[in-house]
């Protein structure tokens, strides 16, 4: 059974189309969606917990139809918004208790207690929520969704806002998460995160998607690597398999290559082969931002604003 | 219903912790129980306190009930919201829960009122009127808040929703029979009193403590209760799906 399965999955609001023929097949592994603001990722995310109805085409969560069976997807689902909805007047083991009751676990107190301690949270489980710092909330949002143990989670944007320690701390439990055999679909903004810990990425602009795989298979697919080379005196040609002269220019020459790594240290011996005084070679790999920036274009802001559309889309969002 | 207990102790503990909130809900009506019921000269009635009363009661159901429309407001707008929906507990559980958390809470600043108004003068009342006034007033609390309710989800703005109530509140109360008799009023307000909803409820009540049994009255509160509700319930299932 397929974790998360849509096909042809589309939303318009009015004639904006927000998310244009999706098709998505996830199975335990972590997901990102990556996309510019305003590219359709949160309506996806909502459409995929039953919180939005699509307008054509089919989504299913461990293969319940989430028009046809929304009760049945919700039961296998957990979703954290980006919005840091922890109530801070209750402690950490209240807000929890409250979940766990409401998902009618059988044993509330004890799997309170374990999922507390999973998340580093059990000496402050008796304190204030309004005591804690963003990442300790964060966490705490965490055990709310594990609490009935769900077999695909949703994260609307999870390292928001937090501290780089907090943000590792994130995503160390969301692989030990993975690890038990969950998938976790989650949207981003933060593309140096996505492609350390994402399995495989999406990339979605207007509501299609421009680009999806591993980030690896991404960055070596749309772009090369860099290589620039410092020469003292004049330059003499090489020919090397694998590097494509791009250009010279004051002292400097530059290759491309599919693969950088390997061709580095080939071009160095052939450049001294042919006669040329090395000073300093560089190399620069593709990011996944390069890879973001090349598939999403220029972004444009919007054009003849029409506040009915906004008015509408937040309506639903919200 | 499944849920309902957990959505409303959640509420509840939210609303102990908030202490301010508990405190500003219980020094309003008594304020009004001292310085209307006590101070006020009046000639039309002997016990002046034993008319405002069931006026004071109705009151506080009405202010207590007519702000519960931001309870749900603002679980939607801080994303609360989005994750109760997310979950396999009956949707209709979070509004149902709502209006009862309200109702209740409005049961218990009344009782403090009864309590204050029996220790400053009022006439004690037996146990049976005293049910049947908590069950007017619990029809009336659930009356306002699914009304309440419903509003905030189709302004759907928090500021909105606030100049509503504000709006709101004041007239009804003043244009109700809470504070004197119809054949006291202006002919044009007792016109306006009769069919004001608060009056009904308040009639209702004074009928109890006069050794009455308002039992058409209850019924029809009764089904207004009902007709209210289930609006809230459409709007909100609109609203959610």
């Amino acid at each position: 059974m397929t974790a998360i399965l849509t096909e042809g999955l589309t939303k318009k609001f009015g004639n904006l189309c927000a998310v244009d023929s999706l098709d998505l097949s996830i199975e335990k592994e972590i997901f990102g969606l990556l996309g510019p603001n305003g590219s359709g990722k949160t309506t996806t995310v909502l459409m995929l917990t039953t919180l939005l109805a699509q307008t054509k085409g089919s989504a299913s969560i461990c293969g319940h139809d989430t028009l046809l069976a929304p009760e049945k997807v919700r039961d296998c689902i957990s979703y954290v918004p980006q919005d840091m909805a922890v109530d801070t007047n209750l402690t950490g083991r209240e807000n929890m208790l409250v979940f766990a009751r409401l998902y009618g676990i059988s044993d509330p107190k004890d799997k309170v207690d374990e999922l507390l301690a999973v998340m580093e949270l059990s000496d402050r489980a008796d304190d204030l929520a309004k005591t804690y710092s963003g990442g300790m909330r964060r966490r705490l949002e965490l055990a709310e969704a594990l609490v009935h143990e769900p077999e695909v989670v949703f994260l609307d944007e999870p390292t928001i806002g937090l501290d780089v320690a907090a943000r590792r701390s994130i995503w160390n439990h969301i692989r030990k998460m993975t690890k038990k055999g969950m998938t976790i679909f989650m949207t981003t903004h933060y593309m140096d995160e996505a492609d350390q810990y994402c399995d495989r990425v999406g990339i979605i602009s207007h509501g299609k998607v421009a680009a999806m795989g591993t980030p690896q298979e991404l960055k070596s697919r749309l772009m090369k690597d860099v290589v620039t080379v410092t020469l003292e005196g004049e330059y003499h040609p090489v020919m090397l398999e694998g590097a494509v002269f791009v250009g010279e220019s004051e002292g400097t020459v530059s290759f491309t290559a599919g693969n950088g790594r390997e061709a580095l240290p080939l071009l160095a011996d052939a450049l001294k082969q042919a006669g040329n005084c090395v000073k300093a070679m560089s190399l620069r790999e593709p990011s996944l931002d390069d890879v973001f920036l090349q598939s999403v274009g220029k972004q444009e802001e919007p054009k003849g604003f029409e506040e009915w559309k906004f008015r509408m889309m937040l309506h639903r969002r919200n | 219903m499944k849920g309902v207990a957990t959505y409303m102790y959640r509420d509840f503990i939210r609303w102990i912790r908030y202490r301010v909130g508990v405190i500003s809900a219980l020094v309003l009506p008594a304020a009004w129980l001292l310085f209307v019921g006590l101070a006020l000269p009046v000639t039309f009635t002997g016990n002046y306190l034993d008319f405002i009363t069931p006026g004071i009661l109705v009151m506080t159901i009405l202010t207590a009930g007519i702000s519960s429309g931001s309870l749900l407001m603002f679980d939607k707008i801080l994303g609360f919201l989005n994750k109760f929906l997310a979950m396999p507990v009956p949707r209709e559980s979070i509004l149902v829960s709502k209006i009862l958390f309200i109702s209740v809470r409005g049961l218990i600043q009344a009782t403090i009122i009864i309590v204050l108004a029996v220790l400053i003068g009022a006439t004690m009342m037996n146990p049976l009127q005293y049910g049947l006034v908590y069950l007017i007033l619990f029809l009336f609390g659930v009356f306002i808040s699914a009304f309440s309710t419903t509003v905030a989800l189709y302004l759907d703005d928090h500021d909105s929703f606030a100049a509503f109530t504000a709006m709101v509140t004041m007239p009804l109360f003043f244009t109700s029979s809470a504070l004197m008799p119809y054949d006291a009023m202006p002919g044009w307000l007792a016109t306006i009193a009769r069919v004001n909803p608060l009056s009904f409820a308040i009639d209702a009540i004074r009928d109890v403590g006069a050794g009455g049994v308002p039992v058409v009255p209850i019924l029809l509160l009764f089904v207004f209760t009902a007709v209210v509700v289930v609006m809230a319930g459409y709007v909100f299932r609109k609203v959610t799906v």
